[in-house]
């Protein structure tokens, strides 16, 4: 529907130039000249024909005022058929190239910008929301696309009536000119219902929006509503929103019902008076009866490219808008920047932080003059409070970040010469929320596995792991589908699932970023297990949020603002009554087994005052 | 105003039954309720056709004017004033159709929304369990606005394009009988190939939305979890897989555009306008017509161009409209489980509770419990251990019939829970599950939830209780305070502790928690086990927990395996014989 489109787009901030991308858009033409050329041709033969056919027409109507013979009317009927056969193929053709050429270049565009994306440092993916950098590649790209297609349609169109302007204007100029003089006219008249068509579209989308919200909390809430046996406030809410959300869809239907009306009834006029200026025209000899008829037939012939042009701009606007994120996304600057590109076959483990320097793009420092050296094999757990720099230290070493002074070396080799791919072939990471994608327990297992890693290697891991009972637990074993993002395993299943990739991994270096979340006490337990595995062969930088991981490290770091203040273990630590004990108090003394809450000595001696039954 | 009744759980005195017996039946019900917009709907379609049937018969009549040896132009006055005027009352009339169409299409969406809501009130809490709230609201929008659209813009151009097809069949007669043969072909040829074009297309867009989809999905799974992609050197790997779908999408869409392409219906409009022009120059050949005929009637065939550019997305419309619909009617006829027991009984409930031999399955077949036997007497305090999975969710559902046993027996008091009233049953048992859902209102009104006449300070009372007065009175505008997208986040512990203040305001003889909430600080896990605690004292209370401080001083722990209880008993019996559970408690 192209009047009506375009009318909810929202403003975009643009920062590069309608030339900039133009070029650039014309860059991923460059492979398809020899199909442009063709298209071109064919629209230039649907003009020809398109022009043609009303011409066809009125010279057989000015036959009609001599004596016509059958011949000439079959030549006549002939010469049409021919030209209208012509003009659909050519559109036939037209139509066919035009969808593989736009379809090949979104693709190529699709993937160029997919490719950026998933090289980008994480420093990209704190910046765009993931939602939205989903939408630039495979919206903003279709949007794009449609906007190519709407332009050769359009392109088409115009060709044609410019002809056909040009025929009309050899044959009488000034009723051409009046003629023509309506079109402004129509164009303002479409522009202006466009605008406030747009106003009452933007006013409904955001009403909309709060109906929307409405209706999604009490359809949520139905079942807390019926707990409680309040279906009754809660239909009297649901009512309002519905009676809202008619009302203002109404308001808009009535504007949108008004559009075309209004111009079919200015397009009457229009012939009401070609009619009658047209009829004095033929009887001052200046045009014949057939050329009449010609002027008449040209009007809708005007007037629809007209319409279409009214919306045409907005529609190219938003097409470059689309093409701009697009684009965006491709050009945004790495910030790790590798200086060589050694490969990366064996490592040790030795991890050293010398004089780092760290901070994310636009905050303070989190790391000043950092050093840290951890021993090949070595268990190390962070702990300190949220900001302290625990996670920061192991972004690092996974080279997820740059930092901005010192140097991290890494079996003594500057982390900045190797080739990334294969440094992080040897490191495993798991971090605070787990990450699983669809489809079977074995499939992500083994997402990154090396290549000759077999089902039955895998069973006899995941054996290891407290007896195998955890795969009992599931449906279907290892061949159990996990859902999007690993939905339907819980939050200590997916844990599981993610130790044992690593464990698959066989890495150097294992960071962790345990979870907070909450996990039975049985898959607790496997999990521990799991990871005593990983541990006993790995060097280990682990952010603890687990009282039994910190009492099964080998060294405990204890960090405030980017700087170690304590270190030790945890007896050690804890006897010492510095910060590392004001950190146990507030994090893990609740984990203890011995931890007894409070209002439990209360809640005990209740129970004692209850009389048996 | 509200009634139970004895199979739905609530329904709503003034709500008309509707005929729910086919999508196409239950839509012509609902049309039929507001007839009269489709008078006017008919009248203005009728009107704008007719009217546009006079532009060319009046410019065929000015022809003949001009044609005469001895025009006298200023004839041609009034018909162009005749011609202005029609196109405008047909303005008038073209309006009409549009905004009656557009009125039937709202006011269908609202009462179709309406009636779906409705029944959703209605449905049991079994029903509700196992429904996802995404695929009800996708079918409480998305669908029902393509019901909206199958009136507005879709039989809008259905009725609009098929006037305009008529027409030319009822007017063209008038110049001469012959004439209507080509109007008549046209409309047979143009029928068959919009429904074999139809036909040829609905499986490529089916296809064409399931590829783009597949490209989503995974292309979001990515993008989520890039951090795992680039810490497993998995790039390459998934831009080749994207590069994949992204291709399959190509495919797709060419296709698409390769039917689209071939529209017949516009090739067999020119051929029609040729054969029309044809047979009429023949007929002037004759002296059967006229030269004002010839072009009147050449601009009666140009009529058929409004349908051939319109029909195709009007039908597309209808037919989506229908499948909207025929969603939207399977979830309101979806059974109904439970009855209201009326007659059941409804004493005061002590709060005792047994399990006999107790079986369930999901209607999909799926065992979840197997021969569950424990026996909490009232005032206990149980918790409910085990992996996930283990069915301890599902376990306490059937104390409150939101399931029903497959097999075995529950007792509360003693009596059978089918014995029971459901009303009574339901009003002695509180639940707080595991997504804790509050409204987007006041905190006193949430809390005051189940009793909406509560007194501020019964709800202060409760908030205490909770452990929740404190963060509450922490906001500037305390218990009046708003919630939720409109208002302020809370947090899984917050949230925790006003759904037990909320609890805490029936005074349930028996509570049900399925805890779940960590606390990442001690602090405010004193303040949650303080609050759990204090809601325990009193009555019975199940717990479904991960916390080691409530299993141990439990008056009952059930330990669940893969949907058998394996072990029961207090924490030292358990320590004595279970070695899983020693585990648990080991450093």
């Amino acid at each position: 529907m192209g009047f009506f489109s375009g009318l909810d787009t929202e403003g975009y901030d643009r920062q590069y130039t309608d030339n900039q991308l133009v070029r650039r858009i014309w860059g991923y033409f460059s492979g398809y000249t020899r199909q442009l050329v063709i298209v071109m041709f064919l629209v230039s033969v649907i003009a020809v024909a398109g022009a043609l056919y009303p011409v066809l027409v009125s010279k057989s109507v000015d036959a009609l005022g001599e004596d016509i013979t059958t011949q000439q009317i079959l030549l006549l009927c002939g010469a049409i058929v021919a030209i209208n056969l012509t003009s659909w193929c050519a559109n036939w053709l037209r139509r066919r190239s035009v969808v593989r050429i736009v379809g090949n270049i979104v693709m190529t565009l699709r993937t160029d910008v997919f490719q950026a994306a998933a090289e980008h440092d994480l420093s990209f993916y704190d910046e765009y929301v993931s939602g939205k950098i989903v939408s630039r590649i495979t919206s903003d790209t279709q949007e794009f696309g449609q906007m190519i297609i709407l332009v050769t349609d359009l392109l088409s169109q115009i060709a044609q009536a410019i002809l056909l302007a040009i025929i009309l204007f050899t044959i009488d100029w000034k009723l051409t000119l009046f003629l023509l003089a309506f079109m402004p006219l129509v164009f303002l008249g479409a522009l202006g219902f466009r605008s406030l068509a747009r106003t009452t579209t933007r006013r409904g989308m955001r009403a909309m929006a709060n109906v929307n919200a409405s209706i999604k909390e009490t359809v949520s809430g139905i079942a807390i509503a019926k707990n409680f046996r309040q279906e009754s406030s809660v239909y009297v809410e649901f009512d309002q929103a519905n009676q809202q959300s008619y009302t203002v869809n109404v308001r808009r239907g009535l504007v949108l019902s008004l559009v075309f009306p209004t111009l079919n009834a200015l397009m009457g006029i229009v012939w009401a008076a070609l009619m009658y200026v047209g009829g004095w025209s033929v009887y001052m000899g200046t045009v014949t009866l057939g050329a009449w008829f010609l002027f008449i037939q040209s009007v809708d012939r005007f007037y629809f490219p007209v319409l279409n042009l009214s919306a045409f701009w907005a529609q190219v606007q938003a097409g470059l808008s689309a093409s701009e994120r697009v684009f965006a996304l491709i050009d945004a600057e790495a910030e790790v920047v590798q200086t060589d590109n050694k490969p990366v076959r064996a490592l040790k483990g030795d991890i050293n932080f010398v004089d780092v320097h760290f901070h994310y793009s636009d905050q303070s420092h989190i790391l000043n003059r950092f050093n840290l050296h951890v021993h090949p094999g070595e268990t190390v757990a962070l702990v300190g409070h949220t900001g302290a720099g625990k996670s920061s230290i192991a972004k690092l070493i996974a080279r997820f970040y740059e930092f901005q002074g010192g140097q991290i070396l890494i079996d003594g080799q500057d982390i900045r010469s190797f080739d990334l791919h294969s440094y992080r072939g040897r490191l495993g990471i798991v971090s605070q929320t787990p990450f699983l994608f669809s489809g079977t327990i074995a499939e992500n297992i083994c997402y990154a596995c090396p290549s000759d890693a077999t089902k039955a290697e895998i069973a006899a891991l995941a054996g290891q792991i407290g007896d195998g009972e955890w795969l009992e637990a599931l449906p279907q074993g290892l061949d159990t589908e996990v859902g999007e993002r690993g939905v339907r395993l819980s939050m200590g299943q997916r844990q599981l699932v993610s130790l044992m990739r690593v464990l698959v991994q066989r890495p150097a270096i294992f960071i962790l970023d345990e979870a907070t979340a909450s996990v039975d006490p049985f898959t607790e337990w496997q999990i521990q297990q799991a990871l005593n595995l990983i541990l006993r062969d790995t060097t280990s930088l682990l952010i603890a949020h687990r009282l039994s991981t910190v009492k099964a490290a080998d060294r405990i770091i204890v960090l405030e603002s980017g700087v170690i203040i304590e270190e030790g273990t945890h007896d050690s630590l804890l006897s010492k009554g510095g910060h590392y004990a004001g950190l146990y108090n507030t994090y893990f003394r609740h984990q203890s087994i011995d931890y007894r809450p409070e209002g439990l000595d209360e809640f005990l001696r209740h129970k004692a005052e209850i009389p048996a039954d | 105003m509200t009634t139970l009744t004895a199979t739905s759980e609530f329904t709503h005195s003034t709500a008309p039954s509707a005929d729910r017996r086919g999508p196409v039946r239950w839509i012509t019900w609902h049309a039929v309720r507001h007839g009269w917009l489709f008078l006017v709907m008919f009248l203005g379609a009728f009107g704008n056709a007719a009217l546009a049937a006079a532009v060319p018969i009046l410019l065929g009549q000015a022809f003949n004017i001009m044609n005469q040896p001895n025009p006298v132009v200023n004839d041609l006055i009034p018909l162009a004033l005749l011609l202005a005027g029609t196109q405008l009352v047909r303005g008038v009339l073209q309006f009409f159709r549009n905004f009656g169409a557009e009125l039937l299409g709202q006011r269908i969406e609202r009462d179709i929304r309406n009636e779906m809501y409705l029944s959703l009130l209605g449905k049991s809490m079994t029903f509700h369990s196992l429904q996802p709230v995404g695929d009800t609201m996708a079918r409480a929008t998305n669908d029902v606005r393509e019901i909206n659209f199958l009136f507005s813009p879709g039989l809008n151009l259905v009725i609009g394009s098929g006037f305009f097809l008529l027409v030319p069949i009822f007017v063209a007669p008038r110049y001469h009988p012959s004439l209507v043969l080509v109007p008549i072909l046209f409309l047979i040829g143009y029928s068959l190939a919009l429904w074999q074009y139809l036909h040829e297309l609905a499986p490529i867009t089916t296809d064409v939305r399931r590829s783009f989809g597949r490209l989503n999905t995974r292309l979001a799974e990515a993008i989520d979890g890039i951090e795992t992609v680039k810490g497993s050197a998995q790039e390459r790997s998934e831009v080749e897989r994207f590069g994949e779908n992204a291709r399959r999408y190509r495919d797709a869409f060419i296709r698409q555009g390769d039917v689209e392409a071939r529209f017949i219906p516009l090739l067999l409009l020119v051929l029609a306008e040729a054969a029309g022009l044809l047979q009429s120059l023949l007929l002037y050949q004759q002296g059967l017509l006229d030269v004002g005929q010839v072009i009147g009637y050449f601009g009666l065939l140009q009529l058929f161009g409004f349908p051939t550019f319109t029909s195709l997305f009007a039908y597309s419309q209808v037919s989506l409209g229908v499948a909207g619909a025929r969603r939207i009617l399977e979830l309101i006829n979806r059974q109904n489980d439970l009855d209201q027991n009326v007659q059941g009984h409804a004493g005061p409930m002590r709060g005792e509770i047994e399990f006999r031999d107790v079986t369930f399955a999901y209607p999909s077949g799926e065992p979840v419990l197997k021969d569950v036997s424990f026996r909490v007497k009232p005032g206990q305090t149980v918790a409910i251990v085990g992996q996930t999975g283990a069915g301890k969710t599902t376990l306490v559902k059937l104390v409150n019939r939101t399931y029903d046993a497959s097999g075995g027996t529950i007792l509360v008091d003693g009596i059978d829970v089918r014995q029971w009233n459901l009303e009574a049953l339901r009003r002695g048992v509180s639940m707080i599950e595991q997504d804790i859902f509050l409204f987007s209102r006041s905190i006193a009104e949430n809390i005051a939830f189940g009793n909406q006449g509560a007194s501020t300070e019964v709800i202060e009372q409760a908030a205490e209780a909770a452990q929740a007065h404190e963060f509450i009175t922490g906001f500037p505008e305390s218990y009046q305070t708003v919630i939720g997208e409109r208002g302020v986040t809370l947090s899984g512990g917050q949230r925790q502790r006003l759904a037990l203040a909320r609890a805490f305001l029936t005074d349930p003889p028996i509570l049900i928690l399925d805890d779940s909430t960590s606390a990442i600080d001690s602090a405010t896990e004193d303040r949650i086990q303080r609050a759990i605690y204090t809601a325990a004292r009193g009555r019975t209370t199940l717990i479904i927990t991960h916390r080691l401080s409530q299993i141990r001083w439990a008056d009952l722990i059930l330990v669940f395996r893969q949907g058998r209880l394996v072990a029961q008993g207090s924490h030292d019996e358990l320590m004595r014989t279970s070695e899983p559970y020693r585990r648990i408690f080991s450093e």
